[in-house]
């Protein structure tokens, strides 16, 4: 009798399963009201509750109309670019000259005189640290967009966001190679751009980097256009990259580490040289919303320089471990 | 033998035909217009070299509980191997990629061009199939996640009786019908959609599929393995392999000796009871069984069509494309309020409600030929389940049922017979 009873009860929940999943199927009708799809930044963004490791010990106002890029040059003096002109001021922040283009520059990097590398969209410029144009170098091509720049001793390494490659040069313009075209044969993936950023660095140990953003990864290649390594998950967890395409900007601390920029959810983020994530730098709190294109620098100290177009600021980080020497 | 290899190869290649290497997502350009685009949240793809992996342990791990039921006749390995695959397939890939579901993306496939097919699915949609057409069901016995899950809470299993298990067990064909069809049709991956016990192996689900899951495994305390046994549409497509098994598992490893100590031991009654007493029929008698199974499964199968092509606008009702029109249709006065997101979504997209119209009545269209053939296939299945009890076939053995029996190897720890005794044995 004891069984028979089991043996229906149990027979019985089977049923009602089954029942059940027939009226979920059939019969049940549209929810009313919300989209259940909502995709809720604030929610996210609310979620990063992990505590920086920099804080913010300096916000110089730029003069600058609209504010692009920043490097760092000897003696680890900053530049910055933008609509119309550039800035440079010494390590302490004092503004050391002002002088104006009529274009906006993209890009920027500086050589070992302090000379001025920059991207005039399709073009690069060289001027010099007093605001004299020195050389131009020939257009890339209808439709390019550089937007990173980088030098190393006989190199001159261009991102090319608006046709999705890389190109080395040497230093008076001739174009040696394409670096990262899709080729399955020598298993490059091609890069993902869907929007105007697009990053490249030289780590201090003399290696070539770039972005990938619409892959989420750091690649690293040769000089020679072999891939090599990347690292790098999408996600928005803080150790990956949020979004459709980040990190939008990197760069190195001269240690070798990664500092990277993310937009969409705006974070500054550190990485060791392997590409471990080892701390925060800045997270959506720290800007206004809707900021896009935190170019980055560092200098000799380990200083993190943030380019924050919204303010119209040139922003520093430090450790908050050296916030006393700074 | 020479027979099931061609299949089995026409088969592989018929399926690797439709599959093609996931290529990297084409990201959305952002474009220099006042409207900000959200940005999306990519799940983790799993990285091409373990999906790798996972084909490889599924391999072995099909082999080994081959082994371990047709040769070891070890119903502890085949518990230990069960462990392992909840460890492994259930809780640790998180029940994805499963053969169960991987039914809609062949049907997807078949039917959907512009589909493409994970390889994985494919292999693992093929492959205990394969296995169980040479080695029986050894897939549920100790490889399928779900089983193993059932299997652990089967504390007090009930017999249920031919004729329960017989009119319970049509409600796989109707869920492999309907799977099969809403695949098809493109409207909804209904095996995903109900399945039990993802969410506890992934720690994350709703409320209700929790519940869902919950229920089921206590019904498993009393009814063994009633997913498998009443609900699960791969679980036809075994049955129908491990029917045509040669080397299936037997309970006894040499003559039956008919001392009825396996009798009970079976928790799915998977057991066919010898036939021994069964009286010659006359041939009068068989002519005319026979001539009732002419008439009904073509009878059947003709009223399950008909009855299928009736309710095709039922079916179709699920579609998305068919409750949006039919929502547009409804009369401001009658519609739900707060209007439903997705027809919010249609008044921002700027689709015409004639176009919204034209997308229902061809996926009405497609319903038509699927429900006919859906109600077809059920009836077809009731006629030669109907037809299989009119002809039990005389046997005087314990054996198991090829096409239900899990390979579980409980019953071979009851037979007294442990050996093959060599021949010529007093
Ligand atoms: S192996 Fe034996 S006990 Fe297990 S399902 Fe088959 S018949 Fe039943």
């Amino acid at each position: 009798m004891k069984q028979k009873t089991l043996l229906f009860g149990a027979l019985g929940m089977l049923v009602v399963l089954i029942l059940f999943m027939v009226k979920d199927l059939f019969l049940s009708s549209p929810e009313p009201g919300n989209n259940p799809w909502k995709y809720d930044l604030e929610t996210m963004k609310q979620a990063d509750t992990m505590k920086p490791a920099y804080t913010m010990v300096k916000a110089i106002p730029s003069g600058l109309q609209g504010l692009v890029a920043i490097a760092t040059g000897p003696g680890d003096r900053i530049y910055t670019t933008g609509a119309g002109g550039a800035e440079i001021y010494d390590s302490a922040c004092r503004l050391l000259l002002r002088f104006d283009f009529e274009d906006t520059a993209y890009a920027l990097t500086v050589d070992s005189t302090g000379n001025l590398w920059m991207s005039m969209g399709d073009h690069v410029e060289v001027w010099n640290k007093t605001g004299k144009k020195l050389q131009t170098l020939k257009s890339a091509g209808r439709g390019s967009l550089i937007t990173s720049l980088a030098l190393t001793g006989s190199s001159l390494l261009i991102a090319d966001a608006g046709l999705k490659v890389v190109y080395h040069y040497d230093h008076m313009g001739n174009m040696i190679n394409r670096i990262g075209e899709k080729d399955p044969v020598r298993k490059v993936p091609g890069f993902v751009i869907p929007g105007p950023w697009f990053d490249l660095a030289v780590s201090p140990d003399g290696s070539l980097w770039i972005a990938n953003p619409g892959r989420h990864e750091l690649e690293q290649y040769r000089f020679d256009g072999q891939r090599l390594l990347s690292w790098g998950k999408p996600g928005i967890g803080i150790p990956e990259f949020c979004g459709c395409c980040n990190p939008s900007h990197f760069t190195f601390l001269p240690d070798g580490s990664f500092v990277t920029s993310e937009k969409g959810i705006e974070r500054i983020k550190v990485y060791n040289p392997r590409g471990k994530f080892s701390a925060v730098v800045a997270l959506p709190g720290d800007f206004d919303e809707g900021t896009r294109g935190l170019d980055l620098a560092t200098d000799s100290r380990g200083r993190i320089l943030v380019v924050d177009p919204v303010r119209k600021q040139i922003r520093i980080f430090v450790k908050r471990s050296t916030t006393s020497n700074n | 033998m020479k027979y099931k290899a061609a299949l089995l190869l026409l088969l592989l290649l018929f399926f690797h035909g439709f599959s093609v290497k996931a290529i990297q997502r084409f990201p959305r350009p952002e474009f220099e217009t006042a409207y900000s685009q959200p940005e999306t949240l990519l799940p983790q793809a799993r990285a091409e070299v373990m999906e790798v992996v996972d084909v490889v342990v599924l391999a072995l791990s099909l082999s080994l509980v081959s082994w371990l039921v047709l040769k070891k006749r070890s119903r502890k390995g085949v518990f230990w191997m069960s462990l392992f695959s909840l460890a492994y397939f259930g809780f640790y890939r998180e029940g994805c990629v499963c053969s169960i579901g991987s039914i809609q993306n062949i049907a997807l496939a078949l039917f959907d061009r512009n589909y493409i097919l994970p390889l994985t699915a494919v292999v693992f949609f093929i492959l205990p199939l394969v296995f169980a057409l040479f080695f029986g069901r050894t897939f549920c016995a100790g490889v399928c996640p779900f089983g193993a899950l059932q299997d652990m809470v089967s504390f007090y299993p009930q017999k249920t009786g031919p004729k329960l298990n017989g009119l319970l067990g049509m409600v796989p064909y109707l869920y492999l019908g309907f799977a099969i069809l809403y695949a098809a049709t493109g409207t909804d991956f209904i095996i995903c959609r109900y399945d039990p016990f993802v969410g506890i192996f992934r720690m994350n689900a709703s409320f209700g599929m929790f519940l869902f899951g919950g229920l089921l495994l206590i019904t498993g305390i009393f009814l063994a393995r009633p997913y498998c046994r009443f609900l699960c549409p791969y679980g036809v497509l075994l049955n129908w392999a491990s029917r045509l098994s040669h080397r299936h598992l037997t309970i006894t490893a040499d003559e039956c000796i008919r001392c009825r100590l396996c009798e009970d031991s079976c928790p799915y009654d998977a057991i066919d009871l010898p036939l021994t007493d069964k009286s010659p029929e006359t041939r009068s008698s068989r002519i005319r069984k026979m001539a009732w199974i002419v008439v009904l499964i073509p009878a059947l199968t003709f009223l399950g069509a008909g009855t299928g092509f009736l309710l095709h606008t039922t079916f179709a009702g699920v579609n998305n494309k068919v409750i949006l029109a039919k929502q547009l249709a409804t009369p401001a006065n009658q519609q739900i309020k707060p209007e439903p997101f997705s027809v919010t979504a249609f008044r921002t997209s700027g689709k015409s409600v004639e176009s919204v119209n034209l997308e229902a009545r061809e996926v009405i269209r497609r319903f038509k030929t699927g429900a006919l053939a859906l109600g077809g296939f059920i009836g077809l299945v009731f006629g030669l389940v109907i037809a299989r009890r009119m002809t039990g076939r005389w046997h005087d053995d314990y054996l198991p049922d090829k096409g239900h029996c899990f390979s579980c190897a409980r019953c071979i720890d009851y037979c007294p017979v442990k050996t093959k005794l060599p021949k010529n044995t007093p």
